[in-house]
């Protein structure tokens, strides 16, 4: 039976840092069953335990590109991302584990989706989300379930989406 | 500043933990002016702290970094024996220093390999292309990679065992921890331990081949370019050797000699925080000697630490291994204290090894079964300090609290700001010796980072947000701060000029 994984990445108590844990909280709760949840607020290498054993994994995180505004969503799939190579400015992030993990032979997803978010505020500790990003809630657990759950949401879940674990 | 000098940035430092800058400002005739490191900072921290129970501290302490999480789980926890004035048990105090230096030994070998790996074991001058994990598994072979990665995961399930996650222990209790370890769970950690001091040895060993016996490498760590005679702290023991979980700071001048030797609690007589109007960065310095600017010398209050700082810090190490690969060192380097920047590889890879013997001490410790684990606090709550030495230096945790205990104050000082003015001293160094209009490449750029990645600064106490996909961008800008060209590493490594 393959594997579907929600790897989110992000951390509740810094503003819209929190956005990755508030979409694992919903998606668990809407889609638990039929995907493996896991929630990660670590960086670096702690996220090679995440990224192996499973065939289909799907990242939530958000981004700081400074160059989209906030709440912008974008998605990133294998083939665009899969010929990063070396001297990538990401240090030992996401993208590195997933290389390391399929040089040293472990067993890592065929299929890889990067959801992420454009955040307005990442520093603050205890901030709240901004709305732009809340916003963005609703949409990409529209995305998650249109394309890896049979559970399809009907709109007043969808609305809810921003109530949070 | 900015609006009439040149300016150059590298953003995003890469393969730091979490985000960072270099911004390299060049005069009229082109050469560098002045340099500094940018990291974002936490804001509200205080504020979200004040009213909370202290009890909750290292939780959420833990929760803000994503790099280090048990480092300010344990600065917290102390932090908490302190404010309660609670002395915890023998064995709970072996449970604690066995899992910090389980947590050292992880978080070492991660930089050792991964992070600091593309500059020494690949090499300084390798493409930018294999200056990467990548290229320290192909230069070390695969089956050394596997074992990196193997060692890690069973530390990891050792963290797992004794704090309930490994990312974010629930472990440290005021007065105690919250479980005791069981005579298998003693079993395993002995089990773990002897294959991390055989791992932390073979990787002294890979260090020595692929490093040590480069005479260009060596010249270069000895280079004056990555040299700053300042200042170092580091928590020492009874006999002035290095301990990551407990003891006395010593700090000790630049000619080596102690200047001090306190506790905790009086921290605030040695340490204050200088404020630049270009930076959100603090810089720490000693407040006797005083803030003289970013100058190295015994007149200047700048200090640092970490494994470079703890071991010129110390006397020495209370492990055979790591004390012999310790004199080793300090006679390669030509003696005591070692002021060169790149030798901060070299230094970590020992306490690498010290981390694993102790925790294979540790394991051994007949008290660590003891299922008496914590002391009850029932003195009033106030005030308390906790210190560790954090894998990147010195972390302090600082918090004041009401009679109910709960956080009428709280204050952090991490180990990168301890270490925010030598880096800046370093990486402006290092761009005036080899940085000017017209040297500006990749290999060159990379030196500059070297000198900054050499602290393994950790800014993940900001946020491990993707760090978006934008290439690095070094900009440069003319005197009337218009555009005069972007310089941008692509992908590829390769370096473009728009």
């Amino acid at each position: 039976m393959p594997v579907t994984r929600l790897l989110a990445l992000g951390n509740d108590i810094l503003a819209d840092d929190a956005f990755g844990i508030r979409v694992a909280g919903e998606a668990r709760r809407l889609f638990g069953g039929q995907m493996d949840v896991v929630e990660s607020s670590e960086a670096g290498m702690a996220l090679l335990d995440h990224v192996q054993n499973c065939d289909k994994l799907i990242v939530v995180d958000t981004v700081v590109t400074g160059q989209a505004a906030p709440g912008t969503i974008t998605v990133l799939r294998n083939e665009e991302f899969q010929t990063v190579p070396g001297g990538s400015p990401h240090y030992v992030g996401l993208f590195e584990a997933l290389q390391l993990a399929g040089k040293l032979g472990l067993h890592v997803p065929q299929e890889v989706t990067i959801i992420t978010v454009e955040a307005a505020d990442t520093f603050t500790v205890g901030g709240p989300m901004t709305a732009a990003v809340e916003a963005a809630m609703a949409p990409v657990l529209d995305m998650i379930s249109g394309q890896y759950t049979q559970t399809p949401l009907s709109p007043p879940s969808s609305q809810s989406g921003g109530t949070g674990d | 500043m900015s609006s009439t000098a040149q300016r150059i940035t590298i953003d995003p430092v890469t393969r730091l933990e979490g985000h960072g800058k270099i911004e390299i400002f060049l005069n009229e005739s082109g050469q560098v002016d002045r340099a500094f490191f940018q990291i974002p900072e936490l804001r509200g921290f205080e504020k979200f702290a004040e009213g909370r129970p202290a009890e909750d501290m290292p939780q959420i302490t833990s929760r803000i970094c994503g790099v280090c999480p048990t480092a300010h789980h344990m600065a917290s926890t102390k932090a908490l024996d302190a404010v309660y004035k609670v002395t915890p048990p023998p064995a709970a105090l072996r449970i604690r220093e066995l899992f910090y230096n389980v947590f050292m030994v992880e978080d070492h070998s991660l930089h050792i390999y991964f992070l600091g790996g593309p500059d020494f074991i690949v090499g300084p001058q390798a493409p930018a292309g294999e200056r990467n994990i990548l290229g320290v598994i192909g230069k070390v072979g695969v089956e050394v990679g596997q074992k990196v990665v193997g060692m890690r995961r069973k530390l990891r399930e050792l963290l797992a065992l004794t704090g309930g996650k490994a990312g974010h222990p629930v472990l440290g209790l005021p007065g105690g921890v919250a479980k005791r370890i069981s005579k298998e769970d003693q079993a395993q950690f002995r089990a773990v331990a002897n294959e991390a001091v055989d791992f932390a040895k073979f990787t002294l060993d890979v260090f020595d081949k692929l490093v040590l016996k480069r005479s260009d490498y060596v010249e270069l760590i000895l280079s004056d370019v990555f040299t700053h005679k300042t200042y170092y702290m580091g928590t020492v023991d009874g006999s002035n050797r290095i301990n990551f979980y407990d003891g006395q700071l010593r700090v000790v001048k630049p000619d080596g000699s102690e200047y001090a030797k306190f506790g905790a609690g009086q921290y605030l007589d040695y340490v204050a925080e200088h404020v630049e109007p270009w930076s959100y960065v603090k810089f720490s310095y000693l407040k006797p000697v005083g803030w003289k600017g970013f100058v190295d010398g015994a007149d200047s209050g700048v200090y640092s630490v970490a494994p470079l700082a703890r071991l010129n810090a110390a006397d020495g190490f209370a492990t055979p291994g790591a004390q012999a690969a310790y004199q080793q060192y300090v006679e390669t380097l030509h003696g005591k204290p070692v002021h060169h920047t790149l030798a901060f590889h070299w230094a970590r890879a020992i306490e690498l090894l010290y981390a694993a013997e102790r925790m294979k001490e540790l394991a051994d410790n007949k008290e660590l079964t003891d299922p008496n684990v914590r002391t009850l606090p029932t003195e009033v709550p106030t005030e308390g300090v906790g210190i560790v030495e954090a894998p990147r230096g010195t972390l302090i945790h600082h918090y004041v609290t009401d009679e109910n205990g709960l956080i009428r104050k709280a204050n952090m000082i991490v180990a990168t700001t301890n270490n925010a003015a030598r880096i800046a001293m370093s990486v402006e160094k290092a761009a005036k010796g080899l940085v000017s209009r017209d040297h500006i490449s990749d290999g060159v750029l990379n030196m500059v980072e070297m000198a900054f990645r050499a602290y393994d600064p950790c800014n993940g106490c900001a946020t491990h947000s993707l760090p978006g996909s934008m290439p690095l961008q070094i900009h440069v800008r003319e005197a009337d701060g218009s555009t005069a060209g972007i310089l941008r590493r692509d992908l590829d490594g390769s370096i473009t000029r728009q």
